[in-house]
C-alpha cells in the first residue's frame, strides 16, 4: 500500500491552522514521510484532485465556498475538520449574530452586490466530517495525532472534559484567583490549557464540553462582575453558530 | 524516633548545604495566591512561610500529571522497554497533611500491585517536613494528619529560638550528620514542643462532625436530595481529584510515533468526576450521572479506604474546596449529612 495522498484545504479563515502544520517544524519531514500531501492551498503551488484524506480549514460563508466544499466532499473518503472555524463556525459566526446583509453592507458599501455572502456555517453543515481537530488555532500536536491514528486504523482520541483538567495537570492557578474569568470549566480541553498557562481566561475556541453546566458558569460570571451582555459576548465569541449558542445548550 | 535541635542562627547553613550538594525542592511563591514547589537552585529562593500549594509537593514528585512508562518497537515481534525515571531528590517544607497524603500513596502503589515507577521515585526521596499555617478550609486536624510520625526522614518544628528535629530515618540522620549543626535535646526542648503542638492544634478552626457523617452516609446514600443539589452546582471539571494529595486515578495511553514503528506508553492523571472516567466498551457508563459520581467521590475520600487500609483517603487539607468554582465543599457536606437525615 503506498502512502495515503492527503490534501489541506483552506475555505474561510485566516490560514493560522494551516500555519500550525507549518509550525510542525520538528516533525514536517515525518509527516511527509508518511503521507504524500498533493494540496496545500497555503503551503504549495501545485494543485490536485486526486486525494483520500482532506483536511479542511475554514467555514462556509460564500456560495464559492460551498461548490469547493461539495466537491471536496465528493472525492476525499476521510474528511478531518481542522480548526475553530471549520469544526464549528467560529469567529467568523459573529456575522450571522450581526446580521448577513447588515454586515455585508457595512464592510463592502456600494460594492455589496460583488459579495456572495451567506450565513456562516461549519464544514459538517455540507458535508460528512469524520474526525474533529478543534481550536483556534488548533494544537498541532493533535492533528499529528489525529495523522498518527489514522494512519494506524484507530480513533483519534479528542478530549471530552473541560480545560480545568488540563490546567491542573499543568500545575496552573486557577485564573479566577488572579482576578481574571475564565470559560475553562464547561469548554474542551484538548489544547494543554494554552490560555491560562500563560495566565488568561479560556474563551472556549474548541467549543463547550458534552454536558456543559452553562447555569453554573453564568452565576461564576456574573459574580466576578460581567453584565448579562458580556457573558453573552464572551459565550457568543466562538460559539454563535452549530444551530444552538451556549446558552440554548 | 530520635529528637535533636537545631540553633536558627545554623539553620540557614544546613539549607545553603543542602543547595549546594543535593537536588533539591522546595517551597517558592508564584504568584500572589500560591506557592509552588519546584527545584530550588538558591537557598534565598526557598520561602517556608506558605499556605497554598496548588498541587501537593508529594504527588508532583511521584506520580507526576503525565509520565512514559514503556517504550516500544513494532516490528515482526513488539520489542519494548520499561522507563523509570527518578533521580536522588531532597524535598524540603512539606508540611504535616502532605506527608499523610505521600503516605496514602506511598501504601496505595504499594498494595495489590507494586508500581515500579512510583517506587522507584519514592526510594530515592528523602522528605524533610515543617509545619504550615493552615488556611481557612483545613480540616487535617480531623484526619489525624496535622501531626504525622511517619513518611518523613526529617521534621523541623520551629520553637523560636531553635528548631525541634524528629528524625525518622538513618538517611534523615546522615542527612543531618553531614549538612548540620546539631545538639542534644534538654528537658525543657520536649516541653516546649509539646506547648508548641498544643499551640498549633488551635490554629485548625473548621470544625467537622465524621461520626455523624459515618453513621449516616449510607441511609441517605441512595436518597435524592443532597446529591441533587450537589449535582446541579458541580461542572464535573475535575479539579478536585486532580489537586488532591491522594487522589491516584489515572488514564494510560498508547502513543505512536510517525514512523508508526516506535511508540511509547504513558499515563495521566484522571478524574472520577468526568463521565468519561466510568465508560467502557459497548459505550456503557457505569456512573453516568453527575450524582452518581458525587457520592462516588466522597466514598473514596471518606470511606472505602477507612474500612481497607485503616485511615482515610482524605488528609483535610482543604484543596479541593478551595479549587471548586462551583463552591462545593466537602466540610460542610460532611456537616450536612446530619441534617439531611433529619428531613
Amino acid at each position: 500500500m503506498g502512502k495515503p495522498k492527503v490534501g489541506i484545504f483552506g475555505i474561510t479563515g485566516c490560514g493560522g491552522c494551516q500555519l500550525e502544520i507549518l509550525n510542525l517544524e520538528d516533525q514536517l519531514l515525518d509527516l511527509i514521510n508518511a503521507v504524500d500531501i498533493v494540496h496545500f492551498t497555503e503551503a504549495i503551488t501545485e494543485f490536485s484532485d486526486d486525494y483520500e484524506v482532506a483536511l479542511i480549514e475554514g467555514s462556509i460563508t460564500t456560495e464559492h465556498d460551498v461548490e469547493r466544499i461539495e466537491k471536496i466532499g465528493s472525492i476525499a473518503k476521510i474528511v478531518v475538520a481542522v480548526g475553530s472555524c471549520a469544526v464549528n463556525g467560529g469567529l467568523n459566526c459573529l456575522k450571522n449574530l450581526y446580521g448577513t446583509e447588515k454586515a455585508n453592507a457595512l464592510v463592502y458599501g456600494d460594492k455589496k452586490e460583488w459579495i456572495d455572502t451567506i450565513d456562516v456555517k461549519p464544514v459538517d453543515a455540507y458535508i460528512q466530517v469524520d474526525h474533529y481537530v478543534r481550536g483556534c488555532p488548533p494544537n498541532r500536536l493533535e492533528i499529528v495525532d489525529v495523522v498518527r491514528s489514522l494512519l494506524v486504523g484507530r480513533n483519534p482520541e479528542i478530549p471530552n472534559y473541560p480545560v480545568c483538567i488540563e490546567c491542573k495537570r499543568n500545575g496552573n492557578t486557577c485564573v479566577y484567583e488572579l482576578g481574571k474569568t475564565c470559560l475553562g470549566p464547561i469548554s474542551r480541553a484538548g489544547c494543554n490549557s494554552r490560555c491560562p498557562n500563560s495566565v488568561s481566561g479560556c474563551e472556549a475556541c474548541r467549543g463547550v464540553i458534552d454536558d456543559p453546566n452553562v447555569n453554573a458558569q453564568k452565576d461564576l460570571l456574573a459574580e466576578h462582575g460581567l453584565s448579562v451582555k458580556d457573558i453573552m459576548e464572551q459565550f457568543n465569541l466562538y460559539n454563535a453558530c452549530k444551530g444552538k449558542t451556549i446558552e440554548q445548550t | 524516633m530520635l529528637y535533636k535541635i537545631l540553633d536558627k542562627n545554623h539553620h540557614k547553613e544546613f539549607l545553603s548545604n543542602l543547595v549546594a550538594n543535593v537536588k533539591m525542592v522546595g517551597p517558592k511563591k508564584k504568584d500572589d495566591s500560591c506557592h509552588d514547589f519546584t527545584s530550588i537552585k538558591d537557598v534565598d529562593e526557598i520561602d517556608t512561610a506558605y499556605q497554598k500549594t496548588t498541587i501537593p509537593p508529594a504527588k508532583k514528585i511521584l506520580f507526576p500529571s503525565t509520565e512514559n512508562l514503556v517504550r516500544f518497537r513494532l516490528g515482526e515481534t513488539i520489542e519494548s522497554e520499561g522507563l523509570l525515571e527518578s533521580s536522588e531528590t531532597v524535598l524540603f517544607g512539606i508540611n504535616a497533611w502532605d506527608i499523610a497524603g505521600m503516605n496514602f500513596l506511598d501504601r496505595f502503589f504499594s498494595t495489590d500491585f507494586a508500581d515500579e515507577n512510583y517506587i522507584a521515585k519514592r526510594k530515592a526521596l528523602t522528605v524533610i517536613g515543617i509545619d504550615t499555617e493552615p488556611t481557612e478550609t483545613n480540616f487535617a486536624h480531623y484526619m489525624d494528619s496535622e501531626y504525622v510520625i511517619e513518611g518523613f526522614d526529617l521534621y523541623f518544628t520551629d520553637l523560636g529560638d531553635r528548631f525541634f528535629v524528629r528524625i525518622a530515618t538513618a538517611k534523615g540522620n546522615a542527612l543531618l550528620d553531614r549538612f548540620a549543626h546539631i545538639k542534644d535535646i534538654e528537658e525543657n526542648d520536649l516541653k516546649d514542643f509539646n506547648k508548641y503542638m498544643n499551640v498549633y492544634r488551635k490554629k485548625f478552626k473548621l470544625e467537622i462532625n465524621m461520626k455523624n457523617f459515618l453513621d449516616n452516609f449510607e441511609n441517605i446514600y441512595d436518597k435524592k436530595g443532597v446529591w441533587e443539589e450537589l449535582a446541579e452546582k458541580c461542572y464535573s471539571c475535575g479539579s478536585c481529584n486532580l489537586v488532591c494529595p491522594t487522589c491516584f486515578c489515572f488514564n494510560v495511553k498508547d502513543d505512536i510515533n510517525l514512523d508508526l514503528k516506535t511508540g511509547q506508553k504513558m499515563r495521566e492523571w484522571d478524574s472520577c468526576m468526568i463521565p468519561e472516567y466510568g465508560l467502557v466498551a459497548g459505550e456503557h457508563n457505569f456512573r453516568p450521572s453527575k450524582e452518581n459520581r458525587l457520592k462516588q467521590r466522597y466514598r473514596c475520600k471518606l470511606i472505602t479506604y477507612k474500612e481497607k487500609y485503616g485511615k482515610n483517603s482524605c488528609v483535610g487539607c482543604g484543596r479541593c474546596i478551595e479549587a471548586c468554582l462551583a463552591k462545593i465543599n466537602i466540610a460542610e457536606d460532611i456537616n450536612a449529612i446530619k441534617k439531611e437525615v433529619n428531613v
